[in-house]
């Protein structure tokens, strides 16, 4: 597994992804670590298939004991079907998740893990000498759906929003945005059901400062291809399969 | 207890439960048989006298039978849930080993020991437990047959009372002739389900 650290202050951000050992039949999904001085929070931990890496990788940052809070911005099996395990591993650990989808989140199993509903309006993650702020970002494309933004790091995790579906092995940044824009067409165009909540989460992000907007799958964005990519999302029509 | 095996225990599982609700669609049927045999031995009067303990005794085994199957489907659902408890610990102990193995240069790889000898401490006991209740049902289970060789054995006798009700005859025959068909199916499902769990616990 490729860590990226991308802040390095009194705390860090670090990206895992681009497993090489992922099975070729499920798709590559971007992991975020927030890791403080004693905690630890994982975003969008990923599916079962990637639980085993996920760990072994973290276990370079953190002990177990100091994963203390989970993440998972929408409920996919990309992003959380890992539950279970992770429930097996950290039994103090706390899982940040939608109200909505608590029932269907427990089929995954979470008997140890404690479920933190976050309601429809956000909320705050705090880690201690870290508060991140839990931004609401529904039907893009999960109807109750999740982005974090840190205001000190200035990074907007945003989930599923700003996706590349491409080959293995890719950078870890757009380098080339305009090379890049056809690799998330579809998957915006067609994943992405409803132009209102576009429009709503575009004005919501741009009143926010981001440096790096890092999806979960794909590549991150920073400095200008952050407005680069707002402005191609607000232009672009989505919820085309009616 | 490899993968292989806690996919066929899966299998047992379920194929019990759907044994036992067969069986309860059985006794329902007898008890049913017992209610139209009682109608019939009513109209037969002093032809049939011989015939009406007999059907109260049919419809007492029906219930007795159902409210057996009602108990073992509630163990056979702590089966269940134990089979998936059991599985869930196995994959988190076999993810956990693997970690180990591919953490081992980490700087905190020593940290997931906790977690990986409690999953193993917790898959011993799922096992244990299972093992336990498998036992348990297959006692449980064998109370089942009793109410149903009962039954075979008072269907034999309806059919000589039967013999002496006239007109009434055929129809009372037809009751003792489901009766026992209804009871010798019991016994084959009950007899499935036994040697299900048996191997099970044979593997075990
Ligand atoms: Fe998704
Ligand atoms: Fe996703």
């Amino acid at each position: 597994m490729k860590m990226t650290k991308i802040y390095e202050g009194a705390y860090q951000w670090i990206m895992y992804g681009r497993d090489p050992y992922k099975p070729d039949n499920i798709i590559d999904t971007n992991q975020y670590v927030v890791r403080t001085e004693n905690r630890c929070l994982l975003i969008d931990p990923g599916g079962i298939e990637l639980f085993a890496p996920m760990l072994a990788a973290v276990l370079h940052h953190a002990p177990v004991d100091e994963i203390t809070d989970l993440f998972a911005s929408h409920q996919d099996p990309d992003i959380i079907s890992s539950l279970g395990l992770w429930g097996q591993a950290l039994p103090h650990a706390k899982l940040h998740a939608a109200g909505l989808w608590e029932g269907f989140l427990r089929h995954f199993g979470c008997e140890s893990i404690q479920y933190v509903p976050i309601p429809d309006a956000g909320g705050v993650i705090n880690l201690g000498s870290v508060e991140l702020q839990i931004v609401p970002a529904h039907y893009l494309h999960s109807s109750a759906n999740f982005n974090i933004y840190d205001p000190q790091a200035k990074i907007f995790f945003s989930g599923d929003i700003g996706a590349a579906l491409e080959g293995p092995g890719q950078p870890v940044f757009v380098e080339n945005f305009d090379a890049h824009v056809e690799k998330m067409r579809f998957f915006h165009q067609r994943w992405m059901p409803s132009n209102q909540a576009k429009r709503v989460w575009i004005d919501r992000v741009r009143s926010l400062d981001v440096e790096i907007l890092a999806p979960q799958h794909g590549r991150m964005f920073k400095g200008d291809d952050v407005k680069r990519f707002l402005d191609w999302f607000e232009a672009l029509q989505v919820g085309i399969a009616v | 207890m490899p993968m292989s095996q806690n996919k066929s225990q899966f299998v047992a599982v379920a194929s019990i439960a759907a044994e036992l609700s067969a069986v309860m669609e059985v006794a329902k049927e007898i008890s049913l048989a017992a209610a139209n045999a009682k109608a019939i031995a009513f109209r037969a009067g002093e032809k049939a006298r011989g015939f009406q303990p007999i059907t109260d005794f049919i419809n007492e085994l029906a219930k007795e039978t159902i409210e057996l199957v009602n108990n073992i489907n509630e163990h056979a659902l702590k089966l269940y849930r134990l089979t998936v408890k059991e599985h869930r610990m196995s994959e988190a102990c076999k993810r956990f080993e693997k970690v180990a193995v591919s953490a081992s240069a980490a700087p905190y790889a020593s940290s997931l020991t906790p977690s990986l000898q409690q999953a193993r401490q917790r898959r011993t006991d799922c096992r244990r437990q299972f093992s336990r209740h498998v036992s348990e049902l297959l006692t449980q289970l064998a109370d089942v047959m009793h109410p149903a060789r009962a039954a075979r054995v008072i269907a034999a006798n309806s059919r000589i009372e039967a013999s002496q009700a006239g007109e009434y005859l055929q129809s009372l025959q037809a009751v003792a002739e489901s009766v026992d068909n209804a009871a010798q199916i019991i016994h084959d499902k009950v007899h499935k389900c036994r040697s299900a769990l048996s191997m099970i616990n044979a593997v075990d």
